[in-house]
């Protein structure tokens, strides 16, 4: 794990940028979201490719895509919760601002 | 909370940029991502003692591929490309050395090259063989036919070295160990050198031992030509030591009496039994050639050249094997020299008189026994009576001073007698020559020195 952060520093700073901005831009969006169950399939989905890349089911080069498929989307849903979090208090902290 | 699961349900967006991440990533980072695993998994295994070593990278999964020397070193270098940092898993294709049994090695020598083939224990053995191989003959070329094995015993590397050590000793042949039995086969470079060779095995580590011997050594050629034309008699090839070679070069002075010696002999061990007991009688047998070349080789002495008449030949031919010691073998390859014309009486007596001036007629001391030195002097002796066959010859002999004059009468007589003897056997009608003692009574010189009394005891040929 630490041989792939530090190989791969670049282009995991990048996933975290990107869900940073797709998270910033999340919390104002309107569009149609992910239903619950949905979202469970799509978590039993990583879990299930989690479960195969830490069991070394995948020999070889498809092995190792999966493991930096993995480790790209862990920054960027990191990315994503940050940009969120930080937009949803930029937007409290504006409507309280206009309501004095 | 119920926010942040609304916020969430809208990031999937980001999975699209991100596939297209992720993709590029792959795409660019894992042939970099190989190149650096498998460097360091080479580096992981520097200095670990291997044979046929492949590393393949797929992912961050290694295949390795190796032939190890022990259990121990096989396990040892999967450890330790599986803790070079970033390998996934390691596929294990590694193996040990077969083992040879029985561990057999050799090293041959030919023409040209030093073949070394067979089992080598180490790859630094391996190596170590073939620089000690150029090492002992510099500009031969050494060819490594050497395969990796378990099995070897202890101290074979010594053992080997060793034998490449004496291999510029050898002509051709093979060196081999067997386990830890050593042979050899095959011909030492020079005389001597099988000797030598034989010395040098004595110090092989323990637990080693010779189990052939079949090095055999060059043959030991001593050669004689005499050339009637440059009145030489040329000695050449090896002596087994001073003492045989004065033996050797006093015969050939007392036997050759008109011939200047050429003396390029060499002292050399190895001599086959019997050496000068069977070099000095084909030394008497090459006198009594007009020209001829006598070669010795090992126990094997082969005469060739011409007798001065026919009786010469057939005496030499059938006498000289019976002279040699045992397990040596005689070949005669003897013609006739053509007759020379006749001369008169006067050139005869000159003949003879040249011939007699130029060494006397030997005996034995006290006796009337022919020296078997004087043979090639009786045969030219035989030679200038058949040139002047309508000439009758008086053998006269000559005594010096020592004992009594009846005794010394009785002496000449039976010493002429004896001369006469030799001439007739050789094929010359008895009827030409007249045997005549005169004892002392007609001294050359003055009877008072060893050298004048020598002078005087002789045999003179007088044609009427």
């Amino acid at each position: 794990m630490a041989y792939l952060v530090m190989f791969h520093w670049g282009w995991l700073l990048g996933a975290l940028l990107l869900g940073f901005a797709m998270g910033w831009i999340a919390v104002v969006h309107r569009g149609p979201g992910v239903s619950r169950a949905q979202a469970g399939w799509l978590g039993l989905l990583v879990a299930g490719l989690l479960a195969a890349t830490l069991s070394h089911i995948v020999p070889g080069r498809p092995g190792y895509w999966l493991e930096l498929g993995l480790i790209t989307l862990g920054p960027y849903v990191a990315g994503c919760a940050v940009g969120s979090v930080l937009r949803a208090w930029v937007v409290r902290r504006s409507v309280a601002t206009r309501s004095c | 909370m119920d926010g942040f699961f609304k916020w969430s349900s809208k990031w999937w967006p980001g999975l699209i940029p991100l596939t297209v991440l992720w993709a590029f990533a792959a795409w660019t980072s894992t042939a970099p991502l190989e190149a650096d695993l498998a460097d360091r998994s080479a580096a992981a295994l520097h200095g670990a003692v291997l044979d046929k070593t492949t590393i393949a990278v797929a992912g961050r999964d290694v295949s390795l591929g190796a032939e190890a020397f022990s259990e121990q070193a096989r396990s040892a270098a999967v450890d330790a490309v599986e803790a070079v940092s970033g390998v996934r898993l390691v596929n294990d294709a590694t193996r040990l050395v077969p083992e040879a049994k029985p561990f057999v090695w050799s090293a041959e020598r030919d023409v040209v090259r030093v073949t070394l083939a067979g089992s080598a224990p180490l790859p630094a053995s391996k190596a170590k063989l073939t620089e000690a191989a150029r090492g002992a003959l510099g500009g031969v070329e050494v060819s490594d036919q050497m395969k990796l094995s378990r099995g070897a015993p202890a101290h074979f590397d010594e053992a080997a070295v060793l034998l490449l050590g004496q291999i510029v000793k050898r002509k051709d042949g093979k060196f081999t160990i067997s386990d830890s039995s050593v042979s050899l086969s095959g011909m030492a470079r020079e005389l001597g050198d099988r000797e030598a060779i034989a010395a040098a095995l004595r110090n092989l580590p323990e637990g080693f031992k010779i189990a052939a011997n079949d090095l055999k050594a060059p043959p030991y050629v001593f050669q004689v030509n005499k050339d009637p034309v440059a009145s030489t008699l040329t000695l050449s090839g090896n002596v087994p030591n001073d003492s045989v070679h004065a033996a050797i070069t006093a015969a050939a002075a007392r036997k050759f009496v008109s011939e200047k010696v050429v003396d390029n002999l060499k002292t050399s061990i190895g001599a086959p039994g019997g050496f000068a007991a069977a070099v000095v009688p084909a030394l008497g047998a090459l006198s009594r050639l007009s020209t001829g070349t006598l070669v010795v080789s090992d126990r094997e002495a082969k005469l060739s050249g011409d007798a001065l008449y026919d009786g010469a030949a057939l005496q030499i031919r059938a006498g000289l094997g019976r002279d040699f010691p045992q397990y040596w073998q005689f070949m005669a390859d003897i013609s006739v020299k053509p007759a020379v014309a006749p001369v008169d009486a006067t050139v005869c007596q000159q003949l003879f008189s040249e011939l007699l001036g130029k060494a006397g007629i030997r005996f034995e001391t006290g006796k009337a026994d022919i020296d078997p030195d004087s043979a090639g002097l009786l045969d030219r002796l035989v030679e200038t009576a058949l040139r002047c066959p309508a000439s009758n010859i008086e053998v006269a002999g000559h005594t010096d001073t020592d004992g009594d004059d009846a005794t010394n009468q009785a002496l000449s007589e039976k010493r002429a007698q004896a001369v006469v003897d030799y001439l007739v056997k050789a094929g010359l009608p008895p009827g030409r020559f007249t045997a005549t003692g005169f004892g002392s009574t007609q001294p050359l010189v003055p009877n008072d020195s060893d050298e004048g009394k020598a002078h005087n005891r002789r045999i003179e040929f007088k044609v009427m």
